[in-house]
This record gives structure tokens, sequence and C-alpha cells, in this order.
């Protein structure tokens, strides 16, 4: 990982005349912070005694949590109709929930994986993170199209399993794609994680005091030494998982859009959904991700890790993702123009000036309206504003995808049919309460394992490169 | 309900039975201990049992098998109650369905009737096929009947007046003590109410009960009168519907509220039926008269808006119109004797001179509530256009009213059916009279606790015996032209009740049971009257050669007084009272089927409303927030061509939110929600009768308040408006707004058909520029679907360009298996049957028969107005209703004037359906002949397939409808079920056995009948025996909703058969396709509707309104200036029209 100015012997002459300054880039870790210090910092967040604020937040998310599975024990028991789905309105807040979770869990695997491909190595602040977050919003995600089925018991037919009958899934369903989709996206996010955390858990397992801490560390680190080919073969798998996730990343959310595209429904029936999907997920993941960044890097003083160079550069991602969505919006009336078909004309229309004006209007001020601002530093550099920013882009996504699923739905080809969802306190509570779920394994995640990745923090910080100047 | 005493049948001498074994000599010497014994259900002590032990209950356990084996006289049929079937197969086969003739009986008409029966459980009503008439078809309210028969409300025992139960010999002798004890005095204080009946049994007893009783009343009373005009001309008229090439219809909906619809409409449509121009010439040319928007007024082709309270005038206009065109002497004096009606002259004169043009085949109709001088002044009309009705001599109904009974209370008051407490005139006290009568009888079908009459009776001290449901009584009746129809049980009548004859034959001192009664009249009416002859006459269900004799009424212009129309403004309304689509004059009001299929035009359910028009709506500030109509002509800009128009009666999420209004006569009030009704006269507000229940049963009453121990009935009473003079039109309302709204159920929110070409029309000037009208918009100009086959006949494309998206396509289904016993002969190997259906917009009338008839075949679950206001119906035929009105392109009214057009939707089985792409699980699949299936064990409930469903057929169990009691849906897993609610579950008697019955969360739709199918299928396997001949006969599948259609719009049978009906239907140059530009391929198409406009008109339009309607480039729509002015010959076609005469 080392940088050389191995090419000065080709430096043209000019530079030596005009002397230019040096470009400075900007250290990943500020205040000159040793190895020791970054092993403290992060072992120590999970070797102190457990702060009172962790215990209140966690019960808070325990009771939050039980919404969603009360809301799912009551939707089971007594049927779809405790939703407020009818007819035209086939899909409501579940798959607007699920669309809306999966995109979040978009930025971790983009983080770990692309960036780390395209070596980008402020990424190592956030990754640990972010990937954590991927893995509890797809969690969270999973439980919505898994319990929108009216025989939720039957989810299983969805697995191609061999039988008797011959009976297979319908493999030209893009709902059967998000089953693999979904599921192989989930199983490499987590082994990537895991992966990525084996040399850190072998750190908290050699620090542990406490013979149960010893043996849970000892049980997860699988034996890690630390030994050269161990790093070798660790560097080999990490690069290989990275590659093997970086099109997982497009696919997921690709294939969640074919969900719509493949359909027929006006408004659903669009070539633009794979690369807006994307853009989109990329940009909630994001906000996402700033969202609980920004208090943990408050609550555990990680400024010298996470600084205002990885705030900087988020920020910017959230702008350019969030324009291309912006984009993706204008160049939807374009087509529905364009196409000359007035039953798309007429959902697009009817999305902006429709019943449902309201969510189309929150929706684009909050995504394309209040990213531009991240155009200025002033505005980037008050994280309270950031915050309060990528909150925006939250909802304003989550309503990207209630406009897009349910406006679609609700006037179709046939004006006879039209009609108007609206939520019920059981879809309500069942979403809200995901935020408990997340914040449960998000809390047990800070708890428990590293949130950041020691390692290599170790290897971007600038003792790790002494001879780099 | 008390134990059942369980009779041990005896044989009868020459039965044939088993060996009869004894086990004990008690037994053998029938001694009365062992009889008692033998007869409990439990053996002694069996319910004082506190701890069973193991040799008790072995000891119990032996004396219950012993018991159990008691019948010891073998397996017979039920005795004394065969009957003749109808279609006969050589035994009752388990799980085939068996059909016998009946009637459904109406106060005017019988309609003749098949009954499926399952193991002698009647499940479905079908129409004879015998009855020329019907030609087999039926109306809801027959279809519906077979559930009232299970309706889990009705009375299921006679009580007496000291509260005790009475077995049907204690009702038997109670009526006979009743009749003894009336002979004393002839009869005098004896008092008979009963709703009108077309039986000559009943007929035949109360002749007997007159003549044996010369001082009792015998009353006959409906809320509803249908025979005015027989009552006028001594006459009853039978319009020819089929024959007539001009019809005009003065406020009389004969399409959609009589008993005679199902006729009439069946003879109406038979006359719209045109493919060809020449054909199309030859079509009926409705005009209609009326003042709310009735079927009829929708098939109208001139619709003129007139209040009800000033058509009788307008009846007399028109004679003296016709009169005076072919120069008769009277009409001068009869024109000048009507008065104060302002009508456009135009509309009038180019009426009738239209009818005049026919003479002879032309007709003018009248509806029951016109005057008497109307139905005069029709008549003379008819005589001199030599129009097509017949004048027949039907039995003249009693001509004692219900208001002279109230008047001179009897003492001894029998009350047969109806329900006067309920639907009584407000100026007839009813209740009174009960109260005054020291001896009350009330034969009713629901008890004290579920009927208004039932209730009174109760608390007046009178006795109740509850009656039998028709299919569980012998009877007979009349048909509109008096053919001779039966009434015949089909099962043991389920519970402890009697019929109507029983209760009259002591009066008329006979002591036969209804069966010999029947037979008797049978006898006397029948030339032959052997058994053979009788066993016939229930086989087949009609007596050929019984119709009523042919009469001559004279009515002369001179009878017919002066009339001046009563002055009608906003402030003094008048009131049309109608009989409701759902529950009629409130007999039905019990019935979920009835009560769930939409009002045709307004399409609220479970509840009524007051229709009032556009105009007063304006009057009342009610203006609609959003513009009604688009943009109308021209090109659609872009920011235009979407914006939503709603049904103006406001829509807040989704629901209907209707203003509450109070309707002021006098000193009756009614309140009920407001709904605005385009096409309604201006000054009329239209009512239905048969809603707002006080005492009534599940379905009658309001769920919430029930469950909170309350009976509240479904919409509004509006009874206190009838008065015993006038019982369909008052005058004189006001109306005020409360300031207060209310939800109101209804299932198509909206209006306009937003200028789609889904409802493609055209009229007959169009026809005949362009036989391609309908193949418009923008499937002319989707690419091709069918690759190179474009140009191959749709019989050869079904079977040969590849289709469905099953992931188990099936073979090629031409070629012959690759097997051995094919070689050689795999030219022999028949080519499957491919399913279709057309539906002929054109016949349609929107009469819900189908609606009623696929929900009674297909055990479709009724959800409640709950669920249906959460939008969550389950019918899986819907009759879409569209309304039009080019002439109206001003911003934000509300047409006054409109056309509407219905398109019935179910699933269109796609040859490349949507639906089964998208569903994950695999469980709607393909068929090889075509049919778009669904497994429903096999769906898990995704829902994905009802999204992608262009035509949103699909139908998912959001709840267990099947399971739970409406009320409880939300209780889940808590709640009561059905069955243990209920231990007789009833309404689960009524499930067809051969279709499942869906749980929650499972997707459902229209499945061809595919039970129907298989079931033809499987007959001409059987006949076919060795030969290859297994192709079902063109016509022998009946899918439901055809059948029961009384308009014949719905085709359905072998596409790839050119001969067939279904085939020449879909060759039709007025065939098309919906949305099929989407590539579906429906397999059910659609014959494009045509109005025969007279040019001449005020309003003529040559471009349809529905294509005016139509913008932009996709639709071809219609000429930048919209519609033609009135009467414009010289008015450019459509642009689509220019754009396809190729």
């Amino acid at each position: 990982m080392a940088h050389a100015h191995d090419s000065s012997s080709e430096r043209p002459a000019i530079l030596d005349k005009v002397r230019p300054a040096e470009l400075p880039r900007s250290p990943l870790i500020l205040n000159n912070r040793g190895f020791h210090w970054i092993t403290d910092k992060v072992c120590g967040i999970v070797e102190e005694e457990t702060p009172l604020w962790w215990k209140i937040m966690f019960g808070v998310a325990l009771f939050v949590a039980s919404f969603t599975f009360i809301g799912l024990g009551y939707l089971v028991s007594t049927g779809t109709g405790t939703w407020g789905l009818r007819s035209p309105v086939g899909w409501g807040w579940a798959i607007v929930n699920f669309v809306f979770w999966v995109g979040i869990g978009h930025a971790g695997t983009l983080i770990s994986a692309i960036l780390c491909l395209l070596r980008q190595k402020w990424r190592t602040s956030i990754n640990r993170a972010a990937e954590a977050m991927t893995i509890f919003a797809v969690c969270c995600a999973g439980l919505f199209p898994l319990f929108h089925v009216g025989r939720v018991w039957f989810g299983w037919w969805l697995l191609p399993l061999p039988n008797q009958n011959g009976i297979w899934p319908q493999f030209r369903s893009p709902l059967e794609w998000d089953v693999f989709a979904v599921s192989t996206y989930f199983t490499v996010s987590t082994l990537f994680w895991y992966m990525g955390m084996i040399p850190d858990l072998g750190v908290i397992r050699d620090r542990a005091t406490t013979w149960w801490r010893k043996a849970f560390y000892s049980l997860l680190a699988m034996g890690w030494r630390g030994g050269n080919r161990q790093w070798s073969n660790f560097e080999m798998a990490y690069l290989l998982l990275a590659g093997l996730s970086t099109p997982l990343v497009l696919s997921v959310h690709t294939i969640v859009s074919f969900d719509f595209a493949v359909s027929n429904v006006p408004g659903w029936h669009t070539t633009i959904f794979p690369p807006y999907f994307v853009a989109g997920a990329i940009f909630s993941g994001f906000a996402m991700v700033l969202t609980l960044m920004l208090p943990l890097r408050a609550i555990y003083r990680l400024h010298d890790v996470i600084t205002q160079y990885h705030i900087d550069n988020m920020c910017k991602i959230i702008l350019a993702t969030g324009t291309m969505v912006g984009y993706a919006y204008a160049t939807e009336f374009f087509i529905a123009a364009y196409s000359g078909n007035s039953f798309e004309k007429f959902a697009f229309v009817n999305r902006a000036f429709g019943q449902y004006w309201w969510a189309y209007w929150i929706m684009v001020s909050c995504n394309v309206i209040t990213p531009q601002l991240f155009w200025f530093k002033k505005v980037r550099e008050n994280h309270s504003l950031v915050w309060i920013i990528c909150l925006f882009v939250n909802v304003g996504m989550w309503f990207e995808r209630f406009v897009i699923t349910v406006t679609s739905l609700a006037n179709d080809y046939l004006p006879s049919s039209w009609g108007y969802y609206s939520p019920t306190i059981v879809d309500i509570f069942t979403f809200f309460g995901t935020f408990g779920f997340f914040s449960v394994l998000f809390l047990l995640f800070i708890r428990f394992l590293p949130l950041l990745p020691m390692a290599e923090l170790k290897m971007v910080s600038p003792q790790a490169d002494p001879h780099a100047h | 309900m008390s134990k059942k005493v369980f009779e041990h049948p005896v044989a009868q001498p020459g039965e044939p039975t088993g060996p009869s074994y004894w086990r004990s000599l008690e037994e053998r010497n029938k001694s009365p201990e062992f009889r008692t014994r033998a007869e409990r259900e439990f053996v002694e002590g069996a319910s004082a049992i506190t701890s069973v032990e193991r040799r008790e209950f072995l000891m119990l356990m032996g004396a219950s098998f012993g018991l159990a084996g008691l019948g010891l006289a073998g397996c017979r049929e039920p005795r004394n109650h065969t009957l003749p079937y109808a279609k006969q197969p050589e035994n009752t086969i388990p799980g085939v369905a068996t059909y016998y003739a009946s009637s459904f009986p109406g106060e005017f008409a019988n309609q003749p009737i098949l009954v499926e029966t399952h193991q002698h459980r009647p499940t479905k009503i079908e129409g004879n096929p015998s009855h020329r008439a019907n030609g087999g078809a039926s109306s809801k309210f027959a279809q519906a009947s077979v559930l009232d028969m299970y309706d889990p409300d009705r009375a299921q025992a006679s009580v007496a007046a000291d509260g005790s139960v009475l077995s049907v010999a204690a009702v038997r002798a109670f009526v006979r003590g009743l009749a003894t004890s009336a002979k004393a005095n002839a009869g005098a204080g004896l008092a008979f109410l009963a709703r009108p009946s077309t039986s000559p049994t009943r007929a035949r007893l109360v002749a007997g009960l007159k003549a044996a009783y010369p001082k009792a009343r015998w009353v006959e009373y409906t809320p509803v009168e249908q025979n005015s005009a027989e009552r006028v001309l001594g006459a009853r008229a039978l319009p020819d519907y089929a024959k007539a090439r001009r019809v005009l219809s003065l406020d009389r909906d004969f399409l959609g509220a009589h008993d005679t619809t199902v006729e009439d409409t069946r003879a109406y449509s038979s006359a719209r039926r045109a493919d060809t121009v020449e054909e199309a010439e030859k079509m009926t040319r409705l005009y209609v008269v009326e003042s709310t928007f009735s079927l009829t007024g929708a098939a109208a082709d001139h619709r003129l808006r007139a209040s009800s309270s000033h058509i009788s005038g307008l009846a007399i206009l028109f004679a003296a119109e016709v009169l005076a065109k072919t120069s008769n002497a009277a009409a001068s004096s009869l024109k000048g004797k009507v008065s104060g009606i302002n009508v456009d002259a135009k509309w009038v004169t180019e009426c009738v001179a239209d009818l005049v043009a026919a003479k002879g085949e032309a007709l003018i109709v009248a509806g029951d509530h016109l005057s008497a001088d109307a139905h005069r002044a029709v008549f003379l009309a008819n005589q001199v256009l030599g129009a097509a009705v017949k004048y027949v001599a039907a039995p003249s109904p009693s001509s004692l009213t219900i208001a002279a009974l109230a008047a001179k209370p009897a003492e001894t008051l029998v009350i047969l059916g109806g329900n006067p407490a309920y639907d009584a005139p407000a100026d007839v006290n009813f209740g009174a009279a009960i109260k005054a009568a020291k001896t009350v009888v009330r034969l009713g079908y629901h008890g004290a606790s579920f009927d208004e009459t039932s209730a009174a009776v109760k608390a007046a001290g009178g006795t109740f015996l509850a009656s039998s449901h028709y299919l569980e009584s012998w009877s007979d009746g009349r048909t509109l032209s008096g053919v001779y129809v039966p009434v015949q049980p089909m099962i043991d009548p389920l519970f402890a009740t009697v019929t109507e004859l029983d209760v009259l034959a002591p009066f008329a001192g006979s002591d036969k049971d209804a069966h010999a009664l029947v037979r008797e009249t049978f006898n006397s009416l029948s030339k032959d009257s052997s058994d053979e002859a009788f066993a016939a006459w229930l086989a087949e269900g009609v007596l050929a050669g019984t119709a009523f004799v042919a009469a001559k009424p004279a009515v002369g212009a001179e009878q017919i007084k002066a009339f001046a129309a009563p002055a009608l403004s906003f402030d003094s309304l008048e009131v049309r009272l109608v009989p409701s689509v759902h529950s009629g004059d409130g007999q039905y009001a019990n019935n979920g089927w009835l009560a769930e299929a939409p009002d045709p035009m307004s399409k609220t359910v479970w509840e009524n409303v007051i229709l009032v028009s556009p105009k007063f709506a304006a009057k009342l500030a009610i203006e609609p927030s959003e513009a009604f109509i688009n943009k109308i002509g021209g090109e659609a800009d872009f920011l235009h061509s979407g914006a939503l128009n709603r049904n103006i009666n406001q829509l807040v999420d989704g629901r209907l939110i209707c203003r509450i209004a109070t309707l002021t006569l006098g000193d009756k009030t009614v309140t009920g929600p407001l709904f605005i009704m385009p096409g309604m006269a201006d000054f009329t507000v239209g009512l239905q009768l048969g809603f707002g229940r006080r005492v009534g049963g599940r379905v009658a009453t309001r769920v919430p308040e029930r469950l909170a121990g309350r009976t509240v009935g479904n919409g509004f009473d509006v009874y206190p408006f009838v008065s015993a003079s006038e019982s369909a039109v008052r005058t004189g309302v006001k109306l005020t707004l409360t300031g207060a709204t209310v939800a109101v159920g209804n299932m198509q929110d909206h209006w306009s058909m937003e200028g789609r070409d889904i409802v493609r029309e055209g009229n007959v000037e169009d026809l005949k520029k362009n036989e391609n009208f309908a193949k418009l918009g923008i499937d002319g100009h989707a690419p091709a679907v069918y690759g190179k086959d474009g140009a191959m006949a749709p019989a050869l494309k079904a079977i040969t360009t590849p289709r469905g998206n099953s992931a188990y396509e099936h073979p090629a289904h031409s070629i012959a298996p690759n097997v051995a016993v094919w070689k050689g002969h795999e030219s022999e190997f028949p080519a499957l049957q491919q399913w279709g259906m057309s539906i002929d917009l054109n016949t349609c009338t929107g009469c819900n028969a189908c609606v009623t008839a696929c929900q009674s075949e297909n055990n479709i679950p009724v959800v409640g107005r709950e669920q249906v206001l959460k939008g969550r119906n389950m019918h899986w035929i819907r009759l879409d209703r569209y309304f039009f009105d080019g002439r109206a392109a001003a911003g934000n009214a509300i047409p006054e004037d409109p056309q509407v057009t219905f398109m019935g939707v179910a699933c269109q089985h796609c040859e490349t359906a949507p639906c089964e792409t998208v569903c994950p699980a695999n469980a709607t699949v393909h068929d090889d002949q075509g049919l778009n299936t669904m497994a429903y064990n096999r769906c898990i409930g995704t829902r994905y397939c009802a999204n992608n469903c262009p035509y949103k057929v699909r139908r998912f169990n959001f709840l267990d409808f099947n399971k739970r009691v409406d009320g409880h849906y939300y209780e889940g897993p808590l709640g009561p079920e059905k069955a243990v609610k209920d231990p007789a579950d009833l309404p689960q008697l009524q499930k067809n056995p051969d279709v499942s019955v869906r749980m929650r969360g499972v997707m459902e739709k229209c499945t061809y009948c595919v039970q129907r199918i298989q079931e033809a299928k499987i007959q001409a396997k059987v006949r076919a025996r060795n030969s290859a001949d297994i192709n079902v006969r063109d016509g022998v599948i009946q899918v439901a909703c055809q059948q029961a259609c009384p308009a014949g719009a719905i085709e359905f049978g072998d596409i790839t058969d050119p001969k067939s009906r279904v085939a020449k239907a879909k060759a039709s140059t007025r065939s098309y396709g919906a949305l099929t530009y989407l590539n579906t391929r429906p397999r059910t198409t659609y014959q494009a509707k045509l109005r025969n406009l007279n040019l001449r008109m005020p309003g003529a339009n040559l471009v349809p309104l529905s294509r005016v309607e139509m913008t932009g480039r996709e639709s071809h729509g219609a000429p930048a200036h919209g519609a033609a002015p009135h009467g414009d010959t010289h008015a450019k076609p459509a642009h689509g029209a220019e754009h396809h005469a190729k």
C-alpha cells in the first residue's frame, strides 16, 4: 500500500522551474493518531461498560420493534385485509417499505466493494458501519415481501425445491428473481462484512479480559493470528469478494426495479427504472450512512477518523445521485410525452397533479431540491444541517417508492376500476416498528462488534506509509 | 329451535326394503317402552354424565351405535317426493347435478326456471329454456332466490300466541280450528291480506273461500303495482318488442323493473342484433321519456327527460300527435285537454312522425304509475299505429284495497306473506288494524326478530306461521302470457314450515295437501289429466296451450279527461319512487347477493340514495371540484389529457362521501344521502323503496349497529312518501341539506371513460360509412401482434400461433401424441377446442343477472358493506358503466343529459396473459384450450397478477370472507366462525360442490366456468365411445353469465369452429378486443355498441358521444367541433372513420 514518487526521473523540467506548491491530499486520519490510538478507540467502544444511553436506546428500540412483530402477527392471523390494500392497489406500504429498505442497503456494499476496487481509501472509516447497516436494512426489507403475501406459511414455495409434482416456481416472474437477488445480496454482503471483521475480532479477542468474551470472540475470530500467509489470503479473499459484490450492487436494485419495469402497468413499464433505481438506492443509502454516522461520530468522538473530508465526499455523492434521480424524473415525463401513449402520459401527469399530487411533490422537493444545498461548502460543514438534509432524503426516497407503487396502480387502464389507497394503522405501525428492529440490530452491532475497521484504518493512516514524503 | 324428534320411517306396503332384523323381543313386539327408548336421540342419562369411565364410555358408545343401526328398513329414496327429472340421468349420480323444472313466483308473472340440485340440495337457479319467451334466461332476483332459502334468519318454527312452538300438525289443526270457528257467522269479521299471485290453485282456493265465507274479505296488496293498464283496459297488454321496429316507452322501465323483464329484454334485444348495414337499418329504435335514469333510458336511442308527474299528460300529447298524423278526428280535442307541460315540441313531432312512418311496427308502452287516461291514450295510439301488442284476458286482481281493510279492521286477520307493517302506504295505519284484530295470524318467511309485520303480530299476541320457501313448496302459476307453470319442491322443507296453500285449503273446504291441490288444478287446466301428463308438465315446466285468451278492450277518446300538469320547481319537487334494484320493495332486503349487486346506474350497494339532477345540485351549490369531462374535441394537450375526472359526488380517499338531505312532504320527512345523477329530470328526485328496515335480518340491517345490539336498517325508508292513492309519484316535495355527510358504499368511482377507447360505439349512419368503425384507436397503430400470422383467420391463429405463457406449455396440441395407436392416423386426431367469449355491448342492458348468476355458480362470497367501502368486492364479472356527454364542453358543469353504456368485464383469458408471467408461484397458468386457469391451492397471494392485469378482474380474498362473519372479520382467529356461530350454517348449503370455496390470501377470478366445460367434455367423451368425435357441440357449454343473460349478449364456445356462434360473433365487423395494443390477445372480445338514431330528432349526434369524448391521436376521436348540430346530416364523419375506411 505504499506510495512512492518513482516517476521523478520523468518529471517535466518545467515543474522544477515553477516549483508548484504541493497539492496536499487530505489526511484520512487527523491529529497524527497512531496505531495504538486506533486500537484503543475502536476496542474501547466494545470493551467499555455499557453506557446508559445505549441501554435506554436499546429499550426504546426493542419497544418500537415490537410494533412490527405485533403487526405481523395480527396480519398473519387475520389476513391481508388488516392492511389498507384494495382493488386495484394490490401493493401498498409493504412493497414501498421493501424497496425503501433495500435501497438503503445499497450504500454498504457500494462503499465496501466498488470503492475498494476504485481504491477510494476514505471508505475505510465508514465501510464497517455501512455494511452493517446494509445487512440490517436488508433484514428489515426482507420482512415485507415475505409477509405481504396472502398465505405466508407457503412462502417457501418460492424456493425451487424439487418435488413429486414437478411444480417449480415461475422463473419468469420478477418476484422470483427478487428471491434470488435479495438472498444472494444478503449472503454475499454478510460474508463480506464478516470476513472483513476477522482481523479486528482477533484484536478484541486478544484484549479480552473475561473468559466469556474470550470464548465469544475466539469463536468469531476463527483462529486469526495475523500471520503473513493469513494476511495474504485475507487480502486476496477480500478482493475477490469485492469483485463478486460489485455486480450485486447494481443487480439487486435493478431486479427490484424489474418488479415494476417488467409489468405492463403505465408508470411502471419503463426502461429507465434499473439505472434510476440504482442511483436512487445509492442516494438513499449514503443519506442513511450519514444519518447514522454523524451521531456516532459525535458520541464516540471519532472526529479524527471520520473527518470533514469523509463527510464532504458523501455529501457530494448524495448531490450527484440526487441530481441523477431528478434527471430521471424529468426523463420519465419526457418519454411519456414523446411516446404518444395516452396511458403513459396520463400516468405521469396523474402522479404530479392527480389525487396523490402531495406525495409527488414531497418526493421532488426532498430528493431533487434539498440535496442541491450540498453545492455549498458551508452547508457540508454544518453537520446538523447535513443530518437534517439526509433525513429529508430518506423521507423523499420513501415517497419516491410510494409514488411509483401506488399512483401507478390506483389509476391504470380502465377508469371504472380506479380507486384510492390509504394505509391502515397496522400498515403504519408495522413500518414504524422496522426502525426499531433496525436499531436493535445496529445497537447490538456497535456494542459487540468493531464499529470501525481497525486494520484497514491503520493501513491508510500516515504511519502506515512512513516513506510517503 | 327445539330438538328434532327422530321418527324412524316405516316402510310402506309394497316398498322394497332390506330384511327386517330385530335385536330384542321388545323391538319385535313393538313395545311402547322400546319405542320411547328408540326415539330418544341419546340414551337416558347421557347428558347427566359428569365423569366418563371406560366402562361407561363403552356402554354409551355401544348404545349409540345400536341406535344408529335402528333404521333397519334399508336405504331408500325419500318417500312420496320423487320428482321427474328435467334432464334425465339414469340415476342420481353423486357429483352429478340434477335439474328440476319449477317457476319463480312473481306477483304479476311467474318466471319459469330450472333448479340445479346436488343430491336434492338446490344450489342454482337457471331459466327454463322450454319457455321460449325466456329462452333459459333469468333475472337476478330469480338467481338470488336460492340464497333466500338458506337465509339463516328465516323463521324455523311456527309460534303460537302464547309463545309455544307449533309443529306442522299443530299448525294445520290450528288453521282448521280457525276455519271451523269462522264458519258460524259466514266469515263476518274475517279478513285475509295477501300479496297478488299468479297461482290458479290459489285463485281456486280463494274462490272457494269466498263461497264458503261470503262475508269474509280477501284483500291483495303490493306496494309496487305492475298491472295498472290492466285495471283500466280490462285486459292485459302483451307488447311484442321483438316485432316492433320503433318503440316509445313512456316512463316504463321494461328492461329493468318488472316481473317480465326477462321476457321483455329477450324480445327487445333480439330486435337489436345487427351486424350488417341492412340488419342495422332494421334494428329497433327506442325512444324513452322518463324522469330518472333507468336501464331502459340507458338503452334508448333518444331519451327525453321529463318529470314523471307530467308524463301522463305527455302520453296524451303523444297520442294526440299520433292521431293527428293519421288524420283522426279525435286528435284536436285530445291535444287541447293537456295543459301545463313544457316540452320540446320537435321531440314529440319527430318521434311521432317516425312511429307513424313505421306503422304496423311501432309500439308505445306506458309505465304502471301513469294515470288511467294515459293508459287509454296509449291504447288509442297503439290501435291507430297497429302496434305489435296483443290484448289478453287475465284474471282480474282483487278489488278491495289495504286502505279499505285498515279503515274497517277485521276481528280475525290473516296476513299471508308480504310485510304490510313495513310497506303499507303511510296514510294507511295498518299497525292499528293489527292491534284492533282479536285474532291475528301471520304467515311469514321471517319471524318476529327479523320482520316488521311478524314483530307487530307478536306484539298484538297473534300467531306466527313459518312459511316455506318456494323451492320447498308445491304450487303453480302463470307466466305473463298465461302459460301454466308448476312450482315444485326440490327438497323437503328444511324446517317445520307450511305454505300459503296449506293455510287456505281448510277455508276453501279442502283437506288436501298442496300437491293434491295443484294436481286438481292441473286436471282442470290440462286436456290430458293422466299421471303421465302431470309428470310431463313437471318435467317440462310449462303446459303447452294454456295461454290467456285474446281480449278486445274498447276505449274511446272521449273517456280521456283534461290533464293539468302540476307546477314543479326547485321548491316544489317531484319524487319518483321505484323499487330498489337490491331489495325490490323490501322483500329481498335480507339477500346478500342482491345487496351487493351494484345499482347499474349509480353503482351504489347495500343502501339507497336520493337521486337529484345536476341542475338541482348546482342550485344547492354543489359544484364539482374538478372538470367533469375533458376538453372535448381537438388535440388534447399533454397537461390536460390526464386531468382526473372523478365522480362529482365528493370522493374523499376513494370513498363516496354524500351530503345528507331531508325531503319534506306535508308532515312526512325522509332523510338520506344525496347522489347527483346525470340524466335526471330537473325537478325530479329519485327514491328507491325497500330499505331502512326497522326490523330486519343480518343483511337488511347495518353491522356496526347490530354489533352494538341495535337494529338499524341499511339505507333509509321511503315508504312514508307512499300514499294509498299515489304510490309511485308525489309532488310538492321540498329538499334541504342537513350539512352532514356520510360514506356510501359504491363499486365504481368513475363516471367518464377518460377519452379512452374502451367502449366502442357507433350508430347506424356511422356503420354505413365505415363498417369497421370499431377497429379504432390505439390498436390501429399498434404493431401487428401476430407476426406473419396477422392475416390468418382468428380460429386458425388460436391453434397455430404460439400463445399462453405457462411454463408447462403443452406440446403442440393439434398434433397427435407420439403413441403407437395414432400411427398412420395422425390426421384423425382431433385438434383441441379453443374456448372464447364474445360480449355484445349492443344488446347488453346492464341488468346484473350475469353478476348474480356468477356469484351463485362460483361460490363468490358476499363481503358486506364495510368491505365494499374498502374496495374489496369479489364479483368475478362487473358491469362498468360510463357516461358520455359530448355536448357539454363547459368546464366544470355536470352533464345533464348524458348517454350511458355498460360493459361487462370478467377475466378476458388473454392468450398471452400478463398475470401468468408475473406469478412467482406458478399458480396461474394457461391450459391447452386457451383458459387462463387459477390453481387456488398453489396461490400464495402476492397479488402481482392483479396488479399486472390491465382489465383489473382479479379478486383477492383480503379476509376470510367465507369462513368468518361480517362484522367480525378483523377479530381474526378470536372472532366467531360462521360454522360455529351458526351451527346449521345454512348459506353454506347453497355452495356449488363443483367449485372450490377459497380461503383468505388467495386470488380468484373468472374461470369461464371451467367446471361446466369439464362436465361437457366428460359427457362428450362418454358419448364418443370409440370414435374420435370428442368435441363438445356448440351450445352445450353455457357459462353461468351467458346462461342467465336475458339479452343473449354473451356467446361462449369453440372459436376454432367457424360455425360456432361465438366464432360468428367474433367475425362480426363490430368485434374488437379491449386494450389489445398490450398484446394480451384476449379470448373475450366485444361487439361494439350501435345506436339507431333518428337524425331528425333534436340532439341527434352523428358521431357517437363516446367517440366525441375520445381525444388525441390514440383514439381517433371526434372532429374538432365535436357533436353535430341538431339534425345536421351533413356533419363530418369522425376522423377515425375516414382513416380506417379502406
